[in-house]
C-alpha cells in the first residue's frame, strides 16, 4: 500500500469515526420536523459560512470562468464521464435495494457508455433507452429502514446526513480514480469539483435569489430532496399535507382545518 | 289486464330511471368535482405559458398586473400565510398579519414573473388527481422543456368558502411551504417579525430587477 492510500484510508476511518460520534448525538431527536433534525445546527452554521466564503470568493468565480471558456459540448463530455464513473456505485446500490431490473439496465447503460460511448464521454445509451438513476448508499440505508439521523453540513461536501454520508465509503472505493496515482488524481478531482460547482450555477443562482435564510433554505430543500430519491420520485402522498394540521401550525381557532 | 301491463311497464321504466340516476350520478359528480378541484390550476398554468410567451414585449411590473388576478383567485394566501408563519402567527397584531398577507402575495407573483420568464415551447401536462385528508386533493403535473428532464410540479388544493384554492406547490419534491416555514421561523427566532418584513421587501424589490 503506498503512502498516499494509507493517508486516505486514515482519513477515512477518522470521517467514520467522526460519523459514529454524530450518529450517538442524533439518537436525541424526537421529532419528525427537519429544523429538529438539525441538532448540530451551530456547528453546522459555522462550516455553512466558511463554505459560502469559501464558494463566492473562489470556487464560484472560476466555475463562471470555466462555463464562460468552455463550450457547452465539453462540458458535457466532461459530466458524462465522471457520472459513469461514479455508475458502479448506482449499480451496487440498486443491488442492495433488490431492484433487480434496474440494476441489470444500469450493468447495460455502464457497458454501453463506458464502450461505445468512449469511456463515458458520450451519453449514448440514454438514447438506446437506458435510462439513468441515481442511487446511493444513503438511499440503500434508508430503504433498509436506517433513520437519517441529524443534518450535517460538511466543510467542502455541503448539505448531509449522518446516514447519507456513509456513501463516501462506497463511492470512493467504487471509483477508479480511487486506485491511481495522486499526481493524476488531484488535478482529475479539481477538475470534476469545477465542472459539478458550474453544473450547479443555476440551482445556486435560484436559492440565492429566492432564500431569505439561505442556510435553512439549504437544509430544508436537502432533506426533502432526499425524500424525493429514495421514493424514485414519487414520495408517499400521505404526508404532504401534515404541514396544514401541525400542531404548533394551528393557532387553536381550527381555521387551518377548514371543513 | 291492458291496465295491469301498462302500469308494469310504466314502473319497470321508472326503475330503470332510478337505478341510472342512482349510479350515474355520484360518477358525474365525482367526476364533476375533479374538473372543478383542477381549475385553480389549469387557469395558473395557462396565465404562466402567457406570461412567458409576452416576456419579450412586456416588462415586469405588465406581467405582474396580468398574473395578480390569478394568485388572488387560486391561490389561498389568508391560509397560506397562516401556515407559513406557524406558530408565531398568533404572537403578532393584526395589523402585521394583513401586512405580511400582502407581502406574501407580492413575493408569490414576483417570483413567478421572474421565474417564468421566456418561451421556449414549454408546457404543462397534467398527470393524475389524488384524495388527500378529507377536503384537500393532489393535482400532479409536469412542465416540459425542449431539453432536459420534465419538472414536476404538484398542487394541493383545498375548499373553502365552496372554492377550490391552491394552498401549497411541490416542485420535484421540494415543498415550497415547508421551506418558507423554516426560514421564517429561522429569521424570527433569531431577529423577530420586523428582520423577516425587511427582507421579504428587499427579495420583492430584487426580483422586479433582476
Amino acid at each position: 500500500m503506498t503512502s498516499f492510500q494509507c493517508y486516505k484510508m486514515l482519513k477515512q476511518i477518522a470521517f467514520l469515526a467522526m460519523l459514529c460520534i454524530m450518529a450517538g448525538c442524533a439518537t436525541t431527536q424526537t421529532s419528525d420536523n427537519y429544523a429538529n433534525k438539525d441538532t448540530l445546527e451551530p456547528a453546522n452554521r459555522v462550516f455553512f459560512d466558511v463554505n459560502e466564503t469559501l464558494d463566492q470568493a473562489l470556487i464560484k468565480p472560476i466555475a463562471e470562468v470555466y462555463v464562460d471558456v468552455a463550450p457547452n459540448f465539453i462540458r458535457t463530455g466532461i459530466t458524462n464521464f465522471f457520472n459513469n464513473l461514479a455508475y458502479l456505485n448506482v449499480i451496487l446500490n440498486d443491488l442492495l435495494q433488490g431492484k433487480l431490473n434496474q440494476g441489470v439496465s444500469d450493468i447495460a447503460r455502464f457497458v454501453t457508455n463506458s464502450t461505445i460511448g468512449i469511456g463515458g464521454l458520450f451519453d449514448v445509451a440514454t438514447s438506446m433507452g437506458l435510462e439513468e438513476h441515481d442511487e446511493d448508499f444513503g438511499q440503500t440505508l434508508a430503504v433498509w429502514g436506517v433513520d437519517e439521523g441529524s443534518y450535517l453540513y460538511l466543510p467542502l461536501f455541503g448539505p448531509n446526513s449522518v446516514r447519507d454520508s456513509t456513501d463516501f465509503v462506497p463511492s470512493t472505493l467504487l471509483n477508479p480514480f480511487y486506485y491511481i496515482s495522486s499526481a493524476i488524481l488531484f488535478p482529475v478531482t479539481a477538475i470534476k469539483a469545477v465542472n459539478k460547482r458550474a453544473n450547479l450555477l443555476e440551482a445556486s443562482n435560484i436559492r440565492d435569489e429566492a432564500a431569505v435564510d439561505p442556510y435553512s433554505f439549504t437544509r430544508e430543500a436537502y432533506l426533502q430532496q432526499r425524500e424525493y430519491l429514495i421514493h424514485d420520485g414519487s414520495p408517499p402522498v400521505s404526508g404532504y399535507d401534515d404541514v396544514f394540521s401541525a400542531d404548533d401550525a394551528d393557532d387553536g381557532s381550527g381555521l387551518l382545518k377548514i371543513e | 289486464m291492458l291496465l295491469e301491463k301498462k302500469y308494469y311497464s310504466f314502473l319497470t321504466k321508472n326503475i330503470l330511471c332510478l337505478c341510472l340516476i342512482f349510479f350515474a350520478f355520484p360518477l358525474h359528480a365525482d367526476q364533476s368535482q375533479k374538473q372543478r378541484l383542477q381549475e385553480p390550476i389549469n387557469q395558473l398554468h395557462e396565465t404562466l405559458i402567457n406570461i412567458m410567451v409576452i416576456s419579450d414585449s412586456t416588462n415586469f411590473e405588465e406581467r405582474y398586473k396580468y398574473l395578480e388576478p390569478i394568485i388572488s383567485e387560486y391561490f389561498d394566501i389568508n391560509l397560506i400565510s397562516r401556515v407559513v408563519l406557524s406558530r408565531y402567527w398568533k404572537t403578532i397584531e393584526e395589523k402585521d398579519k394583513i401586512k405580511f398577507t400582502d407581502l406574501f402575495k407580492k413575493l408569490t407573483i414576483s417570483t413567478y414573473v421572474s421565474r417564468f420568464n421566456s418561451y421556449n415551447n414549454q408546457i404543462f401536462k397534467k398527470i393524475s388527481v389524488e384524495r388527500l385528508k378529507e377536503n384537500r386533493f393532489l393535482v400532479k403535473t409536469e412542465f416540459r422543456k425542449l431539453e432536459g428532464s420534465p419538472i414536476t410540479f404538484n398542487y394541493i388544493v383545498q375548499k373553502n368558502n365552496q372554492k377550490w384554492r391552491i394552498i401549497s406547490v411541490i416542485a420535484n419534491g421540494i415543498n415550497d411551504l415547508s421551506l418558507k416555514r423554516a426560514e421564517y421561523a429561522a429569521i424570527i427566532k433569531k431577529d423577530g417579525f420586523d428582520v423577516l418584513v425587511t427582507k421579504l421587501e428587499q427579495k420583492i424589490r430584487d426580483s422586479q430587477t433582476n
